[in-house]
């Protein structure tokens, strides 16, 4: 094997990169929130609690395609246990309720589709007259399979694009792959520092990206969102690599509030922008992507600390869109079933 | 604006942001750093919708300062995190920024950090930037502790570093006018 041939070498997992499972009848949902402190897994076992932990920001990004996967078979099992014998017509609509549940639980992520699979799987199994129990749980199981080989591969495209004695900034967090791609990168004998933005005001810059990178034996370091310019005009960084939550036909993408400031940075200051997609043409344009406002208290309160004193509003866009020009190259994986 | 997970639909298919951002659509004002007081007397009384403050990591002090001069003035302002401004400026929201600057000269503006990526935002999105005297001299640079803290709670993880520039240089093609 070439010394940097790592085609065959087991890739170092992180806790983010896959982090809901089931568990029997459970669902165990890596509770991200509380990272960096524990590693707790909430349990979840059904529809109504895997829409909470969604909303409520315990889990995201990948975590939340993970869960929305999986309540389709914790639902499908829920079904199995209440009765002996339940009639098609029955399951199936369970599975179209959950799937509208899961759809309404936050606007950018493209739930519906995730869970529009599903929902023409349980149409396929129906039309061949195969039991849903059996059919759906087997599409399911091996479509996340494909998935997860998938996301290992793109792992090992990242550490291609690390080079040795890169300086690379991210924003907010990528479940796992960057982190992993450090690893391998580093495996590979290449020095690449880390610079992780705090990314308020949930902070997963801080508690999970620093957090994974470190673990993973990376070398980073940490700043404020607002001190981005300040790496770039001073050639701190040479890289910018982001993942996303939602891509358009055009290349316009949406992640997580921040993100466009640092494209527009990385354009003026001619460092290339990369970013980790999930290719689909479902949404034409940037413009007709749905963003998420969320609850100002969760801006102007930090556990229950007010961040100024007195009465005032705030505004709490949860996501921005990143034109596809500001984009030097997507890292894609295909999510197609 | 009160809204919270907000998607129920109006009659016109709008949700409760959409008409909040249909209302201050190229309308915003935003302030970046510790001003002057007096610099503030300019501003008519009002609702404050329009003037949306930058919080200032990691002291907060930007947040905390303009607020309470504008709460002074009757003015109830909109607070926004460090990085939200570029959502203001991709949604055509921003009529111009105001940045507290320490020192000034013909080259550009010594400002509190984050202000080149307001310069840089203004001028991709064709907005004035317009400079205003701070009311104090910043440090150039903070701790590590600064920014592993949050309201003196801890938000990250053991053994990392941190980089904690405080201050930045504006290049005057970031900014229209001096003002003050």
């Amino acid at each position: 094997m070439n010394k940097r041939d790592t085609t065959n070498v087991d890739i170092k997992e992180s806790p983010l990169f896959w982090p809901a499972r089931l568990k029997g009848s459970v669902l165990l949902v890596l509770d991200e929130t509380l990272i960096p402190q524990k590693l707790h897994y909430i349990k979840v076992k059904n529809t109504k609690q895997a829409v909470d932990v969604i909303r409520q920001m315990k889990t995201r990004a990948f975590g939340q395609f993970l869960v929305v996967m999986q309540t389709f078979l914790l639902e499908i099992n829920n079904v199995g246990t209440e009765q002996c014998s339940v009639p098609t017509g029955i399951l199936f609509k369970r599975i179209i309720k959950t799937a509208d549940a899961l759809n309404k639980s936050r606007p950018t992520f493209p739930f519906e589709e995730v869970t529009s699979l599903v929902v023409r799987w349980a149409q396929q199994a129906i039309e061949q007259n195969i039991d849903i129990r059996v059919f759906v749980p087997k599409c399911i199981n091996g479509y996340l399979q494909g998935i997860r080989a998938r996301r290992l591969e793109r792992v090992r495209k990242i550490a291609d694009v690390l080079k040795d004695g890169d300086s690379v900034l991210t924003h907010c967090n990528v479940s796992g792959e960057l982190a992993m791609a450090a690893h391998l990168a580093k495996k590979q004998s290449k020095r690449v520092h880390f610079f992780a933005t705090e990314t308020r005001p949930y902070f997963q810059g801080s508690k999970l990206t620093a957090w994974e990178l470190r673990r993973m034996g990376a070398d980073v370091t940490l700043i404020a969102d607002n001190a981005a310019g300040s790496v770039m005009a001073d050639k701190l960084i040479n890289k910018v690599i982001v993942g996303s939550d939602r891509s358009c036909a055009n290349g316009d993408f949406a992640n997580k509030i921040g993100t466009y400031q640092i494209a527009v940075l990385a354009n003026e200051f001619q460092i290339p922008f990369y970013v980790l997609t999930q290719p689909s043409d479902k949404i034409k344009t940037g413009k007709d992507i749905p963003v998420e406002i969320r609850n100002p208290q969760e801006l102007l309160t930090y556990l229950k600390k007010k961040i100024v004193s007195g009465v005032v509003s705030g505004f709490y866009p949860g996501f921005d869109v990143v034109p596809h020009e500001l984009v030097t190259e997507e890292i894609p994986i295909d999510v197609r079933a | 604006m009160t809204c919270a997970l907000e998607t129920q639909l109006n009659e016109n298919g709008k949700t409760a942001s959409d008409l909040f951002l249909d209302d201050v659509r190229g309308s915003v004002i935003l302030l970046h750093g510790v001003f002057e007081p007096s610099i503030f007397d300019v501003i008519e009384p009002g609702d404050g919708s329009e003037l949306f403050v930058m919080e200032g990591r990691p002291s907060l002090e930007s947040a905390a300062s303009t607020c309470r001069e504008l709460l002074r003035r009757k003015i109830k302002p909109t607070l926004i995190a460090d990085n939200m401004a570029g959502f203001l400026f991709y949604r055509n929201l921003v009529k111009e920024a105001w940045l507290a600057c320490q020192t000034v000269d013909e080259q550009g503006a010594l400002c509190p950090v984050g202000s080149l990526i307001i310069g840089v935002l203004a001028k991709r999105h064709n907005a004035p930037v317009y400079v205003y005297p701070a009311s104090k001299e910043s440090r150039a640079m903070g701790t590590q502790k600064d920014i592993f803290y949050f309201k003196g709670i801890k938000v990250a993880p053991q053994n990392i570093k941190g980089y904690v520039p405080l201050v930045e240089w504006l290049p005057k093609k970031y900014i229209a006018e001096v003002r003050g």
